[in-house]
């Protein structure tokens, strides 16, 4: 499903060279649930980036559906965005004007669904993640654990097979963070590959699979 | 499509007060020129219209007359003169007139004013029936010492107002006023300060019966050129001289008037263009700043598979908004400029020039602010949608 070859990212500030990921290789299997763990700083998100296709490395390559994603143009790039990930941020990165509806809606925006189809499919999405009665509240009026479901709806919104989160639990507290990792694992019960990066190992648990990072390298184990 | 200009719509929204101050810059800009043009329309078509009315006239002046420079008096015509073009074919009537500047008494006040001596047949020739007296009756073939004087030298040109029968001494002899005219302004505001009497009585008072000029009507505007032509050769024929005549038809003078006029607004647009470019970098900025502010939320939807081009539409789409907006305010302004500016005129001259609106300028007004807003909207569009995702998403 997902395959990184050699991976290297090197980000330049000015004369000096920080060496965010070192050389890393890992394969993720179709309808697999992995979690990668480190401490901050370690090049999680990173490589988070690169397996979203969010960010380029500076060596080696991702393949998804065996499709090597270094030969593909901006738009095509913006395609895989769009219809094979859905990607979780840490920060929500909800967009504050529109509300949760709306929100959730946008990926099927750009993706040219139909208005009437867009908003039938988003009010089910944000349904299934219990915000039923918050439709139409805006970010703002939300809590932070019920602006990550709105999120994890938005991800959904084009039923990609892969969903990436980058600390998808990190700014809700404990509670919260378990059911953010229900609905995860809920959504891998359905046949999808997901990706979690965290730093906390309880949360990490949910995962069959646990990789660990340090400093730029996946630890074998 | 809706929902797109729904964001856009928002995103104009929530920033209120710059894209009022925006929006008002664009409309200024519009309104400037569309309010000038119009005006300028409006000029040009209350002098160029008084005298589409008389195009199938020809002034016949002895000496070298033209727009825009000085009129330089070389004598005068004589009754020869007249008798030949009156024999030119096409030529419909004729008529002469003989003027020169006298004193004028009137209660022992002095001053002098320019004297017309015309037939009183004659007027028609020259003005048609456009001008009327306000007071008393036009001059006629048997009257003798008589005048016709111009609004302005009635009510203005002697401490008291000169009133129907009252005496004027011109030139020394005394003459009784037996009418007044109405007040005409625009292109015929000379006759306001100009007293009529008649030929016979000019010859008196000036001492010769030299001809001042000669006003001639055409049967056919279409031949008004090359009667006029001919007119000079005859005349400087009977003087043996060359360019002693000038004949101008009154088109060549409105073709002359609407060339100064184009010239005119070009440059009065030119000035009004400078607040659009003014403007334009006004919605350049807004844009800027709109696209920076907006850095993390263009991530956001590059990282969930916008495409540069759905990026660039939603900025190009907000900066289109703004300029149609902008565009028919700038309308809305231009014209209650123009009319103010023309009432403004109106309450400083004494004379109405009505500012004429065309649809066509308004228009032109909307697709120029649109323009305007598109082409400096489109450089931070095109920054925007080249954000790489990750970068945008940091930023806050
Ligand atoms: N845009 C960037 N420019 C320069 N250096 C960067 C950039 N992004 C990340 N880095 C550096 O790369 C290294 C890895 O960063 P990364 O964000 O991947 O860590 P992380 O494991 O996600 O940490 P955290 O748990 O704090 O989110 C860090 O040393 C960081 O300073
Ligand atoms: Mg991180």
């Amino acid at each position: 499903m997902i395959r990184a070859e050699n991976l290297s990212k090197v980000y330049r500030m000015g004369k000096i060279e920080v060496p965010a990921l070192r050389d890393v290789s890992l394969e993720i299997k179709e309808g697999e649930f992995l979690a990668i763990v480190g401490s901050s700083g370690s090049g999680k998100s990173t490589l988070l980036n690169m397996l979203g296709c969010l960010d380029k490395p500076t060596s080696g390559a991702v393949f998804i559906d065996g499709v090597n994603t270094a030969s593909l143009n901006e738009n095509e790039l913006a395609e895989i965005r769009r219809e094979e990930i859905g990607f979780i941020f840490q920060q929500f990165n909800l967009i504050h004007s529109l509300n949760a509806l709306e929100n959730v809606s946008l990926p099927m925006f750009f993706a040219g669904v139909s208005s009437e189809e867009r908003m039938k499919r988003a009010a089910e999405l944000l349904a299934k993640v219990g915000l039923r009665e918050r439709m139409h509240h805006k970010p703002s009026e939300l809590s932070g654990g019920q602006q990550q479901r709105v999120a994890i709806a938005r991800a959904l919104s084009n039923n990609p097979e892969i969903i990436i989160g980058d600390e998808p639990t990190g700014n809700v507290d404990s509670e919260t963070g378990n059911a953010i990792m229900g609905i995860l694992e809920g959504l891998n019960r359905e046949g999808r590959t997901v990706i979690v990066v965290t730093h906390d190992t309880e949360i990490a648990a949910h995962a069959p699979r646990v990789k660990r990072m340090k400093d730029g390298r996946l630890l074998e184990q | 499509m809706k929902d797109i200009f729904l964001l856009a719509y928002r995103d104009i929204k929530e920033r209120k007060a710059r894209t009022s101050l925006t929006l008002l810059g664009i409309a200024v800009g519009i309104a400037a020129v569309i309010a000038l043009m119009s005006v300028g329309y409006g000029f040009q078509q209350s002098v160029t219209g008084e005298l589409v009315e008389m195009a199938d006239l020809i002034m016949v002046l002895p000496g070298k007359a033209s727009l825009g420079s000085e009129y330089v008096e070389l004598g005068s015509f004589n009754e020869r003169d007249l008798k030949d073009v009156g024999r030119i074919g096409g030529v419909k009537e004729t008529a002469t007139g003989a003027s020169s500047m006298e004193e004028v008494e009137y209660r022992g006040e002095k001053t002098v004013v320019s004297i017309v001596g015309i037939e009183p047949r004659d007027v028609g020739v020259v003005f048609g029936d456009m001008v009327k007296t306000e007071e008393g009756r036009f001059l006629r073939d048997n009257d003798h010492k008589a005048c016709l004087i111009g609004h302005s030298i009635a009510k203005d040109y002697f401490d008291e107002e000169i009133r129907v029968n009252d005496r004027l001494k011109i030139g020394g002899s005394k003459f009784r006023v037996v009418g007044i005219l109405e007040k005409q302004g625009g292109f015929k505001s000379e006759l306001d300060s100009e007293i009529r009497v008649t030929r016979r009585d000019a010859k008196s008072i000036l001492g010769n019966d030299g001809i001042s000029w000669i006003f001639v009507r055409v049967r056919n505007i279409g031949e008004a050129e090359e009667i006029a032509d001919e007119i000079e050769e005859r005349i400087d024929e009977n003087h043996k001289l060359d360019d002693f005549t000038s004949a101008m038809t009154m088109g060549s003078v409105i073709d002359q008037l609407k060339t100064i006029f184009t010239l005119l607004q070009a440059v009065l647009i030119a000035i009004a263009s400078i607040s659009l470019i003014v403007a334009s970098i006004g919605i350049m900025n807004t844009m800027l700043m709109s696209v920076m502010e907006r850095t993390h939320e263009v991530g956001i939807m590059k990282a969930i598979g916008a495409k540069n081009r759905n990026v660039l539409s939603l900025f190009l789409l907000e900066s289109g908004m703004l300029s149609v907006v902008g565009g028919v305010l700038g309308c809305v302004l231009g014209v209650t400029g123009a009319n103010v500016i023309s009432i403004g005129i109106g309450a400083a001259l004494g004379e109405g020039i009505p500012a004429i609106v065309r649809p066509e300028v308004l228009l032109g007004g909307i697709l120029v602010a649109v323009l305007v807003g598109v082409l400096s909207g489109l450089y931070p569009a095109r920054k925007a949608s080249r954000m790489s995702p990750v970068e945008a998403v940091r930023y806050e």
